[in-house]
């Protein structure tokens, strides 16, 4: 073993460290020597005369806005009751204060449970942090808290932000709300600085966007007497202002999101969805049932909870994206699409079988919804008025391969990536799809469904907004999104297209929007006729295994440049001509004429032209 | 083999231990005599005390070399416990550092310190040591950065920082000039100046002072320049991409109890507690501060508070004194030590040592971040005091065999 360096180097270097050890030691004493002399009268006051307390200074959430500046979200004061613990001196005083007598005086103050007191209190007690007895208190709770004061050591009135949505329920699962974080969340976010009593966005816009809508909360030292009533701040520690969060502007245009919603006043369940077809913005988002997420800022009760959530309607579920329906007819251009674009038909093409009101298959029974029957029709004519037998044949041509390309390139099937959380992906059902569901059987109908949009297919109004979009501007794919811009953050960017999009020869295109203005124009969506504008459109009827069917539709408008598509689907009010047609026609009006809404004549009722056909078999989907 | 005669071992470093242990238990008891829980934790201490002499006695008495020749295997352990910590640890306040073996509590890190110690040592006790070459001076790089990693990642940044700062005297000691030594480290200023004062500039000014001192070879000195150059271009430029809550995880990285609630709220306590102390103190037991807020710390990190409110400046600076005597005898230890291993298991343990007083006691006085460092011997818990005491007789067991031959 070598013996190491000679004893001479050795005390040099001894030297060397001893002296990095006497410099820090010596830092030490000159860190005491500042706190007990030079600080020593000041600390010494704070010491026993007064105690300290971290105040929070909470940072206002960003505000939300539409593409124009329109406030939709923002916040507003709220007075909270609060029990702040005693820090320092002794832990026999806070312990004192949960007397029965003062925990009576402060339930009765609160008008809360005394248990429920007690245990916020003792948490508070135990953690250091300030507890919230009651949240937005009346006038006359605060100032029986200032009268009290003396009586009820620790309690005392604070100001925080709420969140205040101006328009109400106008587009309330698009905006979704924020609320009091819950013990899942802070125990999942804790590294990123949460804290008891924070607000969290929950749901929508305010969820997916948490992390630029918060801000950063602030504190100040404060000294406060025996009365924990303030007296002065404190010099040693300077107060940290908070950073308020980023303002979001949303794609949503405030007046076409009123149309909308006008327009579904009379649907009690459904959703409708408008995108600007050439970028993939969300104009307007609307679900059926609404709710006011106002009354979340100001903390809902349980019971109010179980209500909103219980029962068939849950207000809460953003059904423009969470839910997803059967396409019924509308899924009739992406059939059309796929039949061209194959080669397997051209615009003028008649089928071999004219429509007699069925069509026979596998020894059933496929019916048309026209019991009479349309005759023989080439391709424009047949989605002109939707018939079924001629579709019923083109999905047996194309096979199940080529339609579910088609479908999932114009954005069906997957998810859209809409910047909103909890996008359902709906279902375009695959080869291997069915051999798992049917145990590598495929029903042979289920092919004749398909081509009319029947059977397992299901899409969420959104993807049918997206479908007629990418239809619109002629294959080219878009992004879903609703937030525009972020202040503060010029980096920020909408994300690419997550369908593929479709490369059609034009007159592909040409006979697929020559087909859906004439579904508007003369045949069953002529309640969406705009004078002077051309628009395009398509009808359906779902069927619904539990019910009424649904109605739908979509459309785009103008057809020579399109800037608005619009996908409307009305649960259980039966036909997507006579129910959604008018509304969409509303909403157009609105953005093509710029027509004030009031004096919006309501067009006539259509009658049912876009039934799907109810196969008359067993095997086909029930009604 | 030598009997273990007692004038060989270091008197001073012993007494100066048991004098810090003394009023450690002392202050536990002041500490926690108020009402409230934790009474009666001075009992459970001075259990924990005698189970640490114990394993003192057990360190010294074994001899040197086969800690030198089993450094590589324990090293080999420290590693794979800290990667087990990492996945089944038992987490407090956010950080994984325990792994739970019956009723006790084990910190791998520790283990992982004093192996690391034995592998440098070890290594750099090599009769032809080159610190002028690659192939010497860049493997004790890897050997104190992988624990240093795996440990910060729990996260126990203190803890963590105590390998490099160690690795550092240590390659000082092996005979690394001093100059090189902080140009080596000068990245490491770079970015330390970077977060404290947002400009490059300090750091520049700092540079040109090192190369004077250092004068550096031309082959060091480009590549040296070329890290800090790729330092200094990237860090900025990071920094103004992250989004705001990338910058608060970061800040929450490096400084873990960031929260106002905690940290500064202790902090101002601290202060407090301390600055009222004043030059002779509040009296044993009399202190008034003592229950510093709510947060059970003043029995552990933050118990030099309670010494100096207490004890005053002068209670303050005897521990500060007692601290010195440890330190300074310990590299003194270092310089007599009869062979190049033994001094260098030295130089390493007592840096450690220095590395958390200083940490934990500028903590104390607010001119450091909070990082949760316990303060040696002093502090409330089992497991840090057994660490300590096993430290302290790894330095006997040099101070032992000195004259050895």
């Amino acid at each position: 073993m070598p013996p190491g360096p000679p004893r001479r180097i050795r005390d040099e270097r001894f030297g060397v460290l001893a002296g990095v050890a006497f410099a820090g030691f010596t830092l030490v004493l000159l860190g005491l020597l500042r706190l007990q002399v030079v600080q020593h009268e000041e600390l010494s006051r704070l010491a026993e005369q007064n105690r300290i307390r971290l105040d929070v200074l909470r940072a206002p959430r960003g505000a939300i806005r539409d593409r124009f500046g329109r406030l939709l979200a923002d916040n507003q004061p709220s007075f909270d009751v609060v029990f702040r613990p005693m820090p320092a001196e002794s832990l026999s005083r806070s312990r004192a204060v949960i007397h029965t007598d003062w925990l009576m005086r402060v339930a009765s103050l609160v008008q809360d449970d005394t248990t429920i007191v007690k245990r916020r209190v003792q948490e508070a007690n135990r953690t250091g942090q300030t507890a919230v007895l009651s949240r937005n208190a009346p006038y006359s709770v605060m100032a029986a808290v200032e009268e009290m004061r003396a009586d009820i050591p620790g309690v005392d009135v604070q100001v925080a932000p709420i969140r205040r949505y101006p328009e109400g329920s106008l587009g309330a699962q698009l905006l979704g709300y924020a609320g009091e974080i819950n013990d899942q969340e802070l125990e999942k976010r804790q590294d990123a600085g949460y804290r008891m009593g924070d607000l969290i966005g929950k749901t929508g816009v305010e969820r997916k966007y948490e992390e630029m809508l918060r801000g950063q909360d602030g504190a100040e030292f404060v000294v406060v007497n025996a009365m924990g009533k303030r007296v002065s701040t404190l010099s040693e520690g300077p107060p940290r202002p908070p950073i308020p969060g980023h303002d979001v502007t949303l794609t949503i245009d405030l007046d076409i999101q009123r149309a909308l919603e006008e327009g579904m006043a009379g649907v009690e369940h459904g959703a409708a969805v408008a995108m600007d077809p050439r970028d993939g913005a969300i104009l307007a988002m609307v679900s059926k049932p609404v709710f006011d997420p106002n009354e979340f800022s100001r903390g809902i009760t349980f019971a109010r909870w179980r209500e909103l959530t219980a029962g068939g309607g849950n207000p809460l579920l953003n059904r423009a994206i969470q839910s997803a329906y059967p396409p019924g007819s509308t899924f009739k251009v992406v059939t059309m699409l796929a039949g061209l674009q194959y080669g397997l038909v051209k615009p003028e093409s008649h089928l071999p079988t004219a429509c007699s009101g069925g069509y026979f298959f596998g020894g059933r029974r496929f019916g048309c919804w026209d019991k009479r029957g349309h005759g023989s029709l080439d391709l424009l004519t047949a989605l002109q008025f939707s018939c079924d037998v001629y579709f019923y044949q083109l999905g047996l041509r194309l096979g199940l391969d080529r339609l579910q390309t088609i479908a999932r390139a114009v954005g069906l099937g997957e998810k859209t990536g809409i910047d909103l959380p909890a996008e359902s992906r709906g279902l375009v059902p695959t080869k291997e799809w069915y051999e798992k569901r049917f145990k590598g059987y495929m029903p042979k109908g289920a092919l004749l469904n398909l081509g009319i949009g029947q059977g397992e297919l299901l899409v969420s109004p959104l993807q049918m907004a997206l479908m007629t979009s990418v239809v619109a501007n002629g294959g080219r794919p878009v992004r879903p999104h609703v937030v525009m811009k972020v202040q503060g953050v010029p980096e920020f960017r909408i994300e690419k297209p997550t369908e593929p999009g479709l490369e059609a020869a034009p007159e592909i295109w040409a006979a697929v929007h020559d087909a859906m203005k004439r579904v508007v124009d003369a045949g069953t969506a002529t309640s969406a006729r705009i004078p002077g504008f051309g628009v395009g459109g398509k009808t359906g009827t779902a069927q619904n295994p539990h019910g009424k069917d649904h109605a739908l539709f979509v459309c785009y408008a103008p057809t020579d440049v399109p800037r608005i598509a619009i996908a409307i689907v009305a649960e259980n009010s039966g036909h997507g001509g006579s129910v959604c047609a008018p509304i969409a026609a509303r909403v157009l009006r609105r953005v093509l004429l710029g027509d004030s809404l009031a004096t919006a004549p309501r067009p006539p009722a259509k009658r049912d032209s876009t039934r799907a056909a109810a196969p008359d078999t067993t095997e086909a989907p029930g009604d | 083999m030598t009997k273990l005669r007692m004038p060989h071992l270091d008197w001073p470093l012993a007494l100066a231990v048991f004098g810090l242990i003394g009023i450690g238990l002392l202050t536990v008891y002041s500490a926690t005599s108020i009402p409230g829980a934790h009474q009666g934790l001075w009992m459970k201490q001075l259990a924990w005390c005698g189970l640490a002499f114990a394993a003192a006695w057990v360190v010294a008495a074994i001899h040197y070399r086969l800690y030198d020749s089993l450094a590589w295997p324990m090293y080999a352990i420290a590693l794979v416990l800290l990667v087990a910590v990492l996945l089944v640890g038992t987490s407090k306040m956010g950080a994984k550092r325990w792994i739970e073996i019956g009723p006790m509590q084990f910190q791998p890190s520790e283990l992982a310190k004093i192996a690391t110690t034995f592998v440098l040592a070890r290594f750099f006790d090599h009769a032809r040591l080159d610190l002028n070459k690659v192939r010497w001076w860049l493997p004790p790089l890897f050997i104190a950065l992988v624990p240093f990693a795996l440990v910060a990642k729990e996260p126990d940044l203190g803890t963590g920082l105590s390998f490099p700062v160690m690795l550092v005297a240590m390659y000082f000691w092996a005979g690394m000039p001093l100059g090189r030594l902080l140009l080596g480290l000068s990245p490491v200023f770079n970015v330390a100046l970077f977060f404290v004062t947002g400009s490059i500039w300090w750091f520049v000014a700092l540079f040109a002072g090192l190369l004077a001192f250092a004068r550096p070879k031309i082959t060091m000195l480009v590549g040296i320049l070329a890290i800090n150059a790729a330092v200094a271009v990237t860090l900025p430029q990071m920094w103004n991409h992250m989004h705001d809550y990338q910058r608060r995880r970061i800040e929450t990285f490096l400084n873990p109890d960031h929260d106002p609630y905690g940290a500064g709220y202790q902090i101002i306590q601290s202060k407090i507690a301390i600055g009222s102390g004043g030059v002779t103190g509040k009296g044993y037991l009399k202190g008034s501060q003592k229950a510093l807020s709510f947060l059970p710390m003043r029995h552990t990190d933050f118990i030099y508070s309670v010494v100096g409110e207490e004890g005053g400046f002068l209670g303050a600076a005897v521990v500060v004194l007692l601290y010195a005597v440890v330190i300074i005898r310990g590299y003194r230890l270092a310089a007599v030590a009869r062979d190049g291993f033994a001094g260098l298991v030295a130089i390493g343990v007592v840096t450690a040592l220095f590395f958390h007083v200083m940490v934990n006691m500028l903590m104390t006085v607010g001119w450091a971040p909070v990082t949760g460092v316990p303060l040696p011997f002093l502090s409330y818990g089992g497991t840090a005091l057994i660490v300590n005491c096993i430290q302290i007789g790894l330095l006997q067991n040099v101070a032992l065999r000195r004259r050895e031959y």
